[in-house]
């Protein structure tokens, strides 16, 4: 029986399910950059797998995205839903996308700034180790960066209902825990919807610093670090991906005490970098000037 | 057997004083000590400088060890002299100039001026640099060599300096614990090839990174981590094509019984274990 007022509902982050134009190239986008696995494609469904769990990310081409997210049992999910509609939250039970998210149960429900969440009971997990298709340090799902036009209320159903804890803010974008890690998923406020970026964790700063290296080597530039994160003390590496979705790495990073007051961060781009790397994501205060030639107006560079 | 205890300071020419000196405090962030006639010194420690940029030739390099008593200097002074270095004994006023109670100076075989001193002067103050750069100290040196097997045989053989490990033929010397203080790389000319500052931490070198970029400072090499000594690194260019790195994480020796050196390639995997390649002449194969 689930009966906790205070602690979280959340127990893990699952996975995340992302609509793309062209699920079967995002999926190869994956496995190459990423070090994942295709672990299956039933029904236009690509699944990868990136560690213990059967998998940690998914692409159709449903126009839809979704972050799955752990209960316990069937009382949490029971429990989740009746706490949800106190703050005006439709909650439904979808067997079939509990089926094709392996998994027992499912509860899916939408923010109010229009992410779609998906709380899942029983998620399958592996008992073979994961072996990953490039030796790049892969150690699994991290954490998931949201954008929302609504990222107050978002917080609040979060934190209110599922029992989420900010850990700090930046501006009015929070970084929200339930686990050890500093942050599991971070709200940012932004004229758009969905998943700004999903994260992956490598083993240490060598892999990520590697990672850069491939990056520069196929003449592409990150879209923001390599840097550390102020909060989390995360280092990070974040760039493209398919469908305007970002990618990243990120390694090391801070567990809080408990019990730690959140703290404000300035909504600046030094609040998201303490290196002081170059950033091209909006809602991480990216820099509007590019390095090298100033461009003047009405002037041709 | 000439004793090396530690790395002292290095004197480097220019004909630029004042943008020599705009570069060390501004860019660089060590610490002003001193101005005295044509001579500016920095600190970048507890040692009253380690670092003196004076009016004069660029090519004019020097690099000072420390040994422990008078004794040891003249009796190194007496073996150098043996093996057909020519010695030159520091004046009173070259002493002053240096802050050390005496010194003594001679070529390698390459032909690098080398000044081996007695007594270098400490300072009272903490060193507080222009900026939070999070420099702890000058650490070592790379020196050129015109025939490294050779200069390493006089490196080792005449003073304490152990192989701690080689890339290609340029060894990595250590005279105490560190892995290296002095390295030696092969090239066609005399001189310093890089000044090492040690850092705080990896989040130092990373913040340099970007700090040093925006100025734009050339970044020759890096950010990345030395697979030899395990350093994070990050290598720039200086005034005068002098090139300075700061450099974090460098490994200790404590079982020097146990230590044996070992080969890395002479191409940017043997420099790098990140990705990074170096633009640096003699780091290149």
């Amino acid at each position: 029986m689930t009966n906790a007022t205070d602690c979280s509902l959340i127990e893990q982050l699952r996975y995340v399910h992302l609509g793309s134009r062209h699920p079967e190239a995002a999926a190869r986008f994956a496995e190459e950059r990423l070090g994942m696995r295709i672990v299956g494609s039933e029904g236009g469904e690509w699944l990868l797998r990136s560690d213990h769990r059967a998998f940690t990310l998914s692409f159709s081409n449903a126009r839809a995205q979704a972050v799955g997210l752990q209960v316990r049992d069937i009382d949490a999910l029971d429990l989740a839903a009746e706490r949800l509609a106190v703050h005006g939250v439709t909650a439904r039970r979808d067997d079939s996308l509990a089926a094709r998210r392996l998994a027992k149960a499912l509860l899916a429900f939408t923010l109010p700034g229009g992410v779609n969440i998906e709380l899942v009971v029983r998620p399958l997990d592996k008992g073979w180790r994961f072996f990953p298709s490039r030796e790049i340090g892969l150690s699994g799902l991290a954490d998931v960066a949201l954008r929302s036009t609504r990222v107050m209320e978002d917080e609040a159903v979060l934190v209110e209902a599922l029992g989420l804890r900010v850990t700090d803010w930046v501006g009015d974008a929070a970084y929200l825990g339930f686990d050890d890690a500093h942050h599991r998923l971070s709200l940012h406020p932004s004229s758009a919807t969905g998943v700004l970026a999903v994260e992956f964790a490598l083993d240490d700063l060598d892999e990520l610093m590697q990672a850069w290296y491939r990056l520069l080597d196929a003449n592409e530039q990150p879209v923001h670090g390599p840097g550390r994160r102020p909060a989390s003390e995360q280092a990070f590496l974040t760039f493209d991906g398919p469908d305007d979705v970002y990618f990243g790495f990120v390694t090391e990073g801070r567990t809080p005490a408990a019990n730690e007051r959140p703290r404000q961060f300035a909504a600046e781009a030094g609040s998201h970098c303490a290196w002081g790397s170059d950033c091209r994501i909006a809602e991480y205060g990216a820099q509007t000037l590019l390095r090298g030639r100033p461009q003047l107006r009405g002037v041709k560079p | 057997m000439i004793e090396l205890r530690d790395i002292t300071y290095v004197r480097l020419g220019t004909r630029d004083l004042d943008g020599a000196t705009r570069y060390a405090t501004e860019i660089l962030g060590l610490e002003i000590a001193e101005r005295s006639g044509n001579s500016v010194y920095f600190r970048s420690d507890a040692r009253e400088h380690t670092l003196c940029y004076f009016e004069g030739d660029p090519d004019d390099h020097v690099a000072a060890f420390e040994v422990g008593s008078r004794t040891e200097l003249d009796a190194a002074a007496a073996e150098l002299e043996r093996l057909g270095h020519p010695v030159h004994v520091g004046t009173c006023a070259e002493r002053d100039q240096r802050k050390v109670h005496d010194f003594i100076a001679f070529d390698d075989p390459t032909g690098n001026r080398i000044e081996l001193v007695w007594r270098p002067q400490m300072s009272g103050r903490c060193f507080r640099g222009s900026r939070d750069t999070g420099i702890t100290g000058f650490s070592h040196i790379g020196l050129c060599t015109t025939d490294a097997a050779r200069d390493e045989l006089f490196w080792t053989r005449v003073t304490n300096a152990r192989a701690s490990d080689h890339i290609g033929d340029a060894p990595l010397l250590r005279i105490g614990k560190i892995h290296h203080t002095l390295a030696l790389f092969p090239t066609d000319c005399k001189g310093i090839q890089h000044v090492n500052h040690q850092m705080q931490s990896t989040d130092d070198i990373q913040r340099a990174y970007n700090f040093i970029r925006e100025r734009k400072v050339r970044v020759v090499f890096g950010p990345g981590k030395h697979p030899t000594s395990s350093a994070r690194f990050l290598y720039f260019e200086g005034p005068d094509g002098m090139v300075y790195e700061y450099s974090s994480g460098v490994c200790e020796i404590d079982d020097e019984a146990a230590w044996r050196s070992r080969q890395f390639e002479a191409a940017p995997r043997g420099f790098c274990k990140w990705g990074a390649k170096p633009d640096i002449k003699e780091f290149r194969s």
